[in-house]
């Protein structure tokens, strides 16, 4: 009989327990503002996605995961179009933890908007956008596409990856990988410290590249039309290099030992920095 | 502070607060150590304090104008003995960490940590100028002089937010307490890595380099990691 009972609970146990997963709502509203807002997101975990539009608007949509989370959406000045919005997860429950704390965000902003994202265990997703932004994760994958403007982006351990970016762009992980794809940006700062680097594609006239790994490796695949300066260093790491440089004289008493090249691919329109503790770079033709 | 609104003071935080001062000043109080193990906000409040104390320390470092910095960097970054600082936005998020109690202190850090790596080129724009003036000392003598000191307050600022960072970290959640410590592993090994190499060759300026952003790293991620145990 016991054993009946504890059958008969859990059949009616499973179903409400597989209702409670599948718990999910649904909102969405459009927010008048002005035409470069400021706009700031915190979340905890979940999937963020930013899309850039030519209304002076922003829509978001969004989708909490558990009853016990809520959306909380500021605007100043609280009446007319908004200067600032702010959109913030709030989890009411401590007890609701992981995946139970997501919030799933798609915003679509003003072209020239100025953006301040933190989603530590979640990702970001920028695509066609041009703005200012400032995007912090911890283990959330960070990904750009199509993005003009000033981009920075953060994470600890989370990669990020960055296609078609135009404008300034600085890139920190600490254990992440980084990747770059057809860059157009003149100014373009990188680095991690046990993640790897691939930057894949030319480097724009006068532009300034600075890449940085502790340990990992670093890749960079260049047409062989190329035109930029070469400073590259690595202390204990391999230095490979299959692109035709004219070297330059070295500089006076550098005050480190290992490998190094300075040279000048093309006319060397463009500044290119690569370091490295121990971590392999590799420098060939696309 | 938001958190003291909530906070709910015990005759324990009550004695605390009475002997604070006395331990601030070097008296032994094993209460006061001993309470901090146990209560996160005394332990935020006494962190923030040594942070504060530890910035006191620094004060006497007059601070040139932003014309002379730039001047030093611009030459310490043609030379390639600097790397250039690329982090304008690492300070905002400090800022509004004021908002809580925990990240104060390393927010503390942080302003502690800035006014070192501004002193650093300094420190070795100094004896370079001299170098180059009376030819005495060879540049990795001067350089191997020169990253000494900011190095090791570095180090011992570091270790102060990693205590209060360690003592705090049960309030994590699980997956960002792995990624932390994945984060902090893989930086710890680059310093230990960067001072075993300087130890064989002082005068490594790439080797020093990487030791100072491996701190500052270090320095940064603690102090977003208190920001989220403060929440």
């Amino acid at each position: 009989m016991k054993g009946g009972g504890a059958a008969l609970a859990l059949l009616w146990l499973a179903p409400a327990s597989l209702l409670l997963a599948g718990w999910a709502a649904h909102d969405s509203r459009t927010i008048e503002c002005n035409p470069s807002p400021r706009i700031s997101l915190s979340n905890l975990n979940g999937k963020v996605l930013v899309r850039g539009w030519d209304k002076p608007q922003v829509r978001v949509e969004y989708t909490v995961f558990s009853p016990r989370v809520e959306v909380d959406t500021e605007l100043l000045p609280p009446t007319g179009p908004a200067d600032k919005i702010r959109f913030t997860t709030h989890v009411l429950d401590p007890m609701v933890n992981g995946s139970e704390q997501a919030a799933d965000y798609t915003l679509d902003v003003p072209m020239g908007a100025s953006l301040e994202i933190r989603n530590p265990q979640g990702s970001v997703q920028f695509e066609k956008l041009q703005a200012d932004a400032a995007v912090e994760a911890v283990g959330g994958r960070i990904s750009a596409s199509d993005f003009s403007g000033h981009l920075g982006a953060r994470s600890v351990g989370g990669d990020i990856e960055i296609v078609r970016p135009s404008g300034r762009v600085e890139a920190y992980s600490i254990t992440g990988n980084l990747h770059f794809v057809s860059s157009a940006t003149a100014k373009l700062r990188a680095s991690t410290t046990s993640g790897s680097i691939l930057y894949e594609g030319d480097f724009l006239p006068g532009g300034d590249y600075t890449l940085s790994t502790y340990s990992g490796a670093m890749d960079i695949v260049s047409p062989p039309s190329a035109s930029f300066e070469l400073r590259a260093k690595t202390l204990r790491g391999k230095l490979e290099n299959s692109l035709r440089f004219i070297p330059k004289r070295r500089s006076a008493s550098p005050l480190y030992s290992g490998n190094s090249l300075l040279g000048t691919h093309n006319a060397g329109k463009a500044t290119v920095e690569l370091t490295s503790f121990s971590g392999s770079i590799r420098i060939r033709p696309q | 502070m938001m958190a003291q609104e909530n906070r709910q003071p015990t005759a324990e935080c009550g004695r605390f607060d009475a002997e604070l001062m006395a331990y601030l000043e070097g008296e032994s109080r094993p209460f006061v150590a001993a309470h901090v193990r146990e209560c996160v906000f005394c332990a935020v409040v006494l962190a923030d304090l040594e942070q504060v104390r530890f910035l006191a320390r620094q004060m006497p470092l007059a601070e040139p104008s932003p014309a002379v910095w730039a001047n030093v960097r611009a030459r310490l970054e043609g030379e390639g003995l600097s790397r250039p600082k690329a982090r304008n936005w690492d300070w905002l998020h400090a800022l509004r960490a004021l908002a809580n109690p925990a990240p104060a202190g390393a927010l503390a850090s942080l302003m502690a940590l800035g006014i070192l790596l501004t002193a650093a080129p300094h420190a070795l724009q100094q004896p370079e100028t001299t170098a180059s003036l009376f030819s005495s000392a060879s540049p990795a003598e001067v350089a191997a002089s020169a990253s000494q000191a900011p190095e090791s307050q570095l180090a011992h600022m570091v270790a102060d937010l990693e205590a209060t960072y360690k003592a705090n970290e049960k309030f994590l959640a699980p997956d960002l307490r792995a990624t932390y410590a994945k984060g902090l592993s893989s930086l710890d090994t680059s310093i230990q890595e960067c001072q075993d190499s300087l130890r064989k060759e002082p005068a490594n300026t790439l080797a020093h380099d990487y030791l100072v952003t491996a701190y500052t790293q270090k320095a940064e991620v603690l102090a977003t990691a208190l920001e989220f145990q403060g929440r």
